[in-house]
């Protein structure tokens, strides 16, 4: 009974319904499943990665493992999974059902070979099987076909362009995006490589090399295998704000189209993705904890978010924030202050304390009214006692030279 | 019989853990008589150091399974929490009972020998074994004077509902392997009888009578003492077979006796009848609550006026009451209505009106309610002889005895040290 907002837009050249993609994932690794999240209104569907046949896949289990507190179990997922286990066949076969029954939706597939002729041949037969896209997997953190064991393609950046020729030759006009990792020295420099070799996109980025923990009572690691351990691939809200970095360093410094994934948990996470450069979206570990259906509140959230702020199409939100990022030294030097607002606060006291013991001395605390007091002369401005304060009483100003403004610095929410 | 409420599962315990904000100078710690660290304790349940939040207690309170159980939070530390500015207060009895009821009394006890002077301790309840273990860190050696059972209250009275027999005695026993030189089994009257062998005397002989209802027919068979039923009901003996049972009163042995009865026998009608209103009931919330789930009912605005009956009770007439203005307790004060008179059927009276002291220790001045008066810090009018506790105060609760009995503690070694080593 409400209008619907309208949420879709082309990206490279594929028509989108709305900007939320199903990662090369669990969530993508049978027919049914992938079928699901499509039915639910997801936009499109990157199959979990495929090789060319012959290729063992020896999956190990229990593959999951997570960190988080009691009321907020999943902070962080890691896994030790593999790509697909099913047979590049059966992906034809997928692809091809698949477009028939979602015509409108993005059907893409993900693919990962040693050679080159295993990358041409996947690319091929995908095509074939009529793919909208087609993403290279170089940053499995479990490590990539034919390069030293535990290594990424995308940490080699002659590696990167190389295979990204080979893949660009083979597909031609069909779009094809790297999947790259955040873990190397300097991301521009894998980013330029992968234009260099003629790519259509970046997927910025991937899972993160972790170890999830440890059982101090047996020092085996999570997830433990009879108590042996690996290190897993992070995803969820904890690496969002790695990804966030990923994307921006590199839609600042290359002219490159970017899919965004890593962390995204909720439409605003998608809108700041977007915001630093991204076009799109991929989730994963967000529909593997709560379902499909959270593209529900992702597209209606999103929608009216767009027309508050007044946007008319998602790639209006594209880039938003770049020019605000900047280094270090190129920022202002505003002299601003912690400030109270009284009827906010509760007393608590988190912010004397954090300010005793980890900011400046700036805060007395009167303990009979219970009450911070911020000491403008000692006050340096850090913003250390605006992140402990439970109920967001704590505003940065600066007072304008001069005249009796005050300006106050953008908070947290 | 079966406790009604249950223990914070692993899960709850944490959820309710991550919620406090751990103020910093935190309110509820001031709050509590006790001063238990309560941040501590629950930044210790966060990081699964059930351990280390057990010592965190058990150093600032030695009947920390009682009141885990049955302190009254909305008194004390609950009230003041900054959470409630927020949302609602941490469940902060609910956490420390957690730890009671996941954790074994530490026993990884540093004691200095104990080599200085006898202490009479005359009394074995909270404030008594409060203070016999503070001396006893402080090397001295308390010699606790109790017919009963030790534990006061919580062990002789007080339901097993809510505080089950055998958490009451592992306590109490705890307190008298580690910390109690020697129990004598004997009740002292006077201070004259604790002669020159004690460095000094704390009395904590509690309330141990209860006041009269003053009204006809009061001596009538099927007229009962609440806390005479309590410690029969605590004991394991069986109560006097009535169906229908009036009790009077609106405090908390009112509405526990009642409970218990209601416990007893699910079909036997049980009624508070109280003269004043449900605002102004002075038992906790937790203990109405309580009463209200096992079915006990509530009479109110009922001025008890006569118990009618030929041998045995028949029923009571009470007076309809409408409330005026606040009276010296701070509560609206119940007026009779004129003609208001009814009858209400019953076979059994429990009056639950209130607890009054005893009269031994003559040596000691008293106010005009019996109680002991005493300094700010629990010393009597005789040198030497301090009190404390419910026999102090009136009817008051477990952790205000606890800090009774510390406080006296510091004082007795202040006392016997002149400020040295406190």
């Amino acid at each position: 009974m409400y209008k619907k907002i309208d949420l879709s837009m082309k990206f490279l050249g594929i028509c989108l319904e709305n900007p939320f993609i199903l990662s090369a994932a669990p969530s993508t690794d049978e027919f049914d499943i992938a079928y699901n999240g499509l039915k639910a209104g997801w936009g499109g569907v990157i199959l979990k990665t495929t090789s060319v046949e012959g290729n063992p896949v020896p999956l190990k289990y229990p593959m999951m493992s997570s960190f988080g507190s009691m009321s907020r179990k999943v902070i962080g997922l890691g896994n030790i999974d593999l790509i697909s286990e099913h047979h590049i066949d059966e992906i034809e076969k997928r692809v091809k059902t698949l477009r028939e029954v979602f015509p409108e939706k993005m059907i893409a597939a993900s693919i990962m070979g040693a050679k080159k002729e295993d990358w041409q041949t996947l690319v091929w037969r995908l095509k074939k099987a009529g793919v909208d896209l087609i993403e290279c997997s170089f940053s499995c953190p479990q490590g990539s076909m034919g390069e030293e064991s535990g290594r990424m393609l995308a940490q080699s950046v002659e590696a990167t362009e190389k295979v990204a020729r080979w893949v660009k030759e083979a597909a031609e006009d069909t779009p094809v995006l790297i999947k790259i990792t955040p873990q190397v020295t300097d991301i521009v420099e894998v980013a330029k490589a992968v234009k260099r070799g003629g790519a259509d996109g970046i997927t910025a980025s991937n899972t993160i090399p972790s170890l999830l923990g440890l059982d101090i009572d047996t020092f085996e690691p999570y997830p433990s295998l009879f108590g042996k351990g690996a290190y897993s691939g992070l995803s969820g809200p904890a690496i969002k704000p790695i990804t966030l970095r990923t994307i921006a360093e590199i839609a600042k410094n290359v002219d490159i189209t970017i899919s965004g994934n890593g962390g995204a948990f909720n439409w605003r996470d998608a809108v700041e993705f977007m915001a630093v450069g991204a076009s799109n979206v991929q989730f994963c570990t967000l529909p593997m904890h709560y379902g499909f259906r959270t593209i529900e509140d992702l597209k209606s959230g999103f929608a009216h978010y767009l027309s508050d702020i007044g946007f008319n199409s998602p790639l209006d939100v594209v880039g938003k924030a770049l020019p605000n990022i900047k280094s270090q030294d190129e920022l202002p030097s505003p002299k601003t202050r912690a400030e109270l607002v009284e009827e906010k606060c509760v007393g608590c006291g988190l912010c004397y304390s954090a300010c005793y013991d980890g900011g400046h001395m700036a805060i007395d605390w009167d303990s009979e009214k219970r009450l911070p007091h911020f000491d403008d002369e000692k006050c340096v401005g850090c913003a250390m006692c605006m992140q402990v304060c439970p109920v967001d009483a704590i505003k940065m100003n600066e007072k304008i030279d001069g005249s009796n403004s005050v300006h106050y610095f953008v908070e947290k929410r | 019989m079966e406790e009604i409420e249950k223990t914070f599962s692993e899960e709850q315990a944490e959820i309710e853990a991550e919620r406090c904000l751990y103020c910093y100078d935190a309110p509820c710690e001031a709050a509590c008589p006790a001063h238990v660290p309560i941040t501590e304790f629950i930044q210790s349940i966060r990081t699964s150091n059930l351990k280390g939040a057990r010592e965190i207690i058990q150093e600032a309170h030695p009947l920390i399974e009682t009141c885990g159980r049955i302190c009254p939070e909305e008194s004390f530390c609950q009230s003041v929490c900054t959470r409630i500015k927020m949302d609602t207060p941490i469940k902060i009895r609910e956490l420390h009972r957690y730890i009671t009821d996941n954790t074994d009394p530490s026993k990884n006890l540093e004691l200095v020998p104990a080599t200085k002077e006898r202490i009479a301790i005359v009394g074995g309840g909270p404030a008594g074994l409060a203070c016999a273990r503070e001396l006893r860190r402080f090397g001295y050696l308390p010699v606790v004077f109790e017919k009963k059972q030790l534990g006061g209250i919580p062990a002789n009275e007080i339901s097993a509902t809510r505080l089950p027999e055998e958490i009451e005695k592992k306590e109490a026993r705890f307190i008298h392997q580690n910390f109690v030189s020697e129990i004598k089994d004997a009740t002292i009257k006077s201070v004259g009888e604790l002669n020159k062998e004690y460095g000094a005397i704390f009395i904590a002989t509690g309330l141990s009578d209860e006041l009269d209802l003053d009204i006809p027919g009061n001596n009538l068979d099927g007229v009962y003492y609440s806390r005479e039923l309590l410690k029969r009901a605590k004991s394991g003996t069986k109560l006097p077979h009535f169906k229908r049972v009036g009790v009077i009163g609106g405090g908390n042995v009112a509405v526990e006796v009642a409970s218990v009865l209601k416990i007893e026998d699910p079909l036997r009608d049980v009624e508070v009848i109280y003269r004043r209103g449900i605002k102004e009931l002075k038992a906790f919330k937790k203990e109405i609550e309580e009463a209200i789930e096992v079915g006990v009912t509530f009479q109110f605005l009922a001025i008890p006026k006569e118990i009618k009956g030929d041998k045995r009770v028949e029923g009571l007439v009470v007076t309809r009451a409408h409330l005026d203005e606040k009276d010296v307790s701070g509560r609206r004060h119940p007026v009779p209505v004129p003609n208001s008179d009814f009858i209400i059927p019953l076979d059994a009276v429990v009056i639950a009106i209130g607890q009054k002291a005893d009269v031994y220790f003559p040596e000691v001045k008293r106010d005009e309610k019996g109680l002991i008066k005493v300094s700010d810090g629990l010393m009597t009018n005789v040198k030497g002889v301090f009190a404390g506790g419910d026999i102090v105060r009136g009817a008051s609760t477990v952790v205000e005895c606890v800090a009774d009995g510390k406080k006296a503690a510091q004082s007795i070694v202040e006392y016997l040290e002149g400020g040295k080593n406190v």
